[in-house]
């Protein structure tokens, strides 16, 4: 009752998944975000006490930035 | 612990990098050191990987150069403002058995939302989002400890008017710590959510506070690193 009252449909379907699963599913993420030319460093965030360049030093080869969210299909 | 840890309490999807909280005495870190070496893990900030830097609350951060992690990024650190020392985190921790790597130990789901408790804003949807996954999970089978932890932690107000309504005695008892609730037995949302912000915004003060130190010495070494 509180996921039908709460959560929206994807987050629904992400809660029910076991760890495991959900573990499986973020690992097929890696291979589509890392072609998609997301980077694997932080991008600058003002907030964080490690906002420094050293820490945010890839830029994808194709100078796109980082993907932030990657909808699941 | 961090992204990958809520990816696996499911208050997330993805995360691009692995943070751990380590135990930092010398066979451990003997044992650390060995893997990184084996993961080709450079080290790409201040402070390098020790001790006494560990023990401070500081962040050890390394980028892998061994093929199939090439840019993997890994952060170690050991202890984190609001998290009891590392021994405690152990012996709370979640096991889970992944595939094709076995059992690894998860920071327990109130250490992690402690831990996520940062001057970042983006921690603290995703605080939201773990503790709403949670109950979603749990709801049917929830002892009074559970729901003790959900009126402490739920950031949702209208979960939390629910949660307030379906356990007003429970609700009376966590009060006392967590003075906002009385908006949400009262069921009066404009309250309850200026009560969340004043939580959130008295957090991430005091994580500012926390770290203030920390920066200074972090800007001094590299400093000396670049000098």
């Amino acid at each position: 009752m509180y996921s039908e009252l709460y959560l929206n449909e994807e987050q629904t379907e992400w809660a029910q998944l076991t760890p495991v699963q959900r573990y499986i599913e973020s690992c097929k993420l890696w291979s589509v975000y890392l072609g998609l030319g997301g980077s694997l460093d932080p991008e600058p965030d003002s907030q964080s006490p490690f906002d420094f360049p050293e820490l945010q030093r890839a830029v994808p080869a194709d100078g796109r930035s980082g993907v932030y969210f990657v909808r699941r299909s | 612990m961090g992204g990958q840890a809520c990816i696996l309490y499911g208050g997330a999807e993805f995360s691009r990098d692995i943070d751990l909280s380590v135990g930092i005495d010398a066979t451990n870190l003997a044992a650390i050191r060995k893997a990184l070496d084996s993961l080709r893990a450079e080290t790409i900030f201040v402070p390098s990987l020790g001790e006494a830097v560990l023990r401070q609350g500081h962040t050890c951060h390394f980028r892998c150069h061994a093929d199939g992690v090439e840019g993997l990024r890994i952060d170690l650190m050991s202890k984190m403002r609001g998290c009891p020392d590392f021994g405690y985190l152990w012996e709370r921790r979640s096991i889970i058995s992944l595939p094709e790597i076995g059992e690894i130990g998860l920071l327990s789901l109130a250490d992690l939302i402690q831990a996520k408790k940062t001057q970042r804003e983006k921690d603290w949807p995703m605080i939201s989002r773990l503790v709403e996954t949670d109950i979603a999970q749990n709801i049917k089978k929830a002892d009074e400890q559970k729901i003790i932890f959900w009126l402490k932690e739920c950031r949702t107000p209208a979960m939390l008017i629910q949660l307030a309504e379906e356990n007003g005695e429970l609700c009376k008892k966590v009060m006392s710590s967590r003075p906002l609730l009385v908006a949400a037995l009262d069921k009066n949302i404009k309250e309850l959510e200026s009560g969340l912000l004043e939580e959130e915004m008295k957090e991430r003060e005091q994580d500012r506070q926390y770290w203030q130190p920390l920066k200074k010495e972090l800007e001094q070494w590299r400093l000396n690193r670049n000098a």
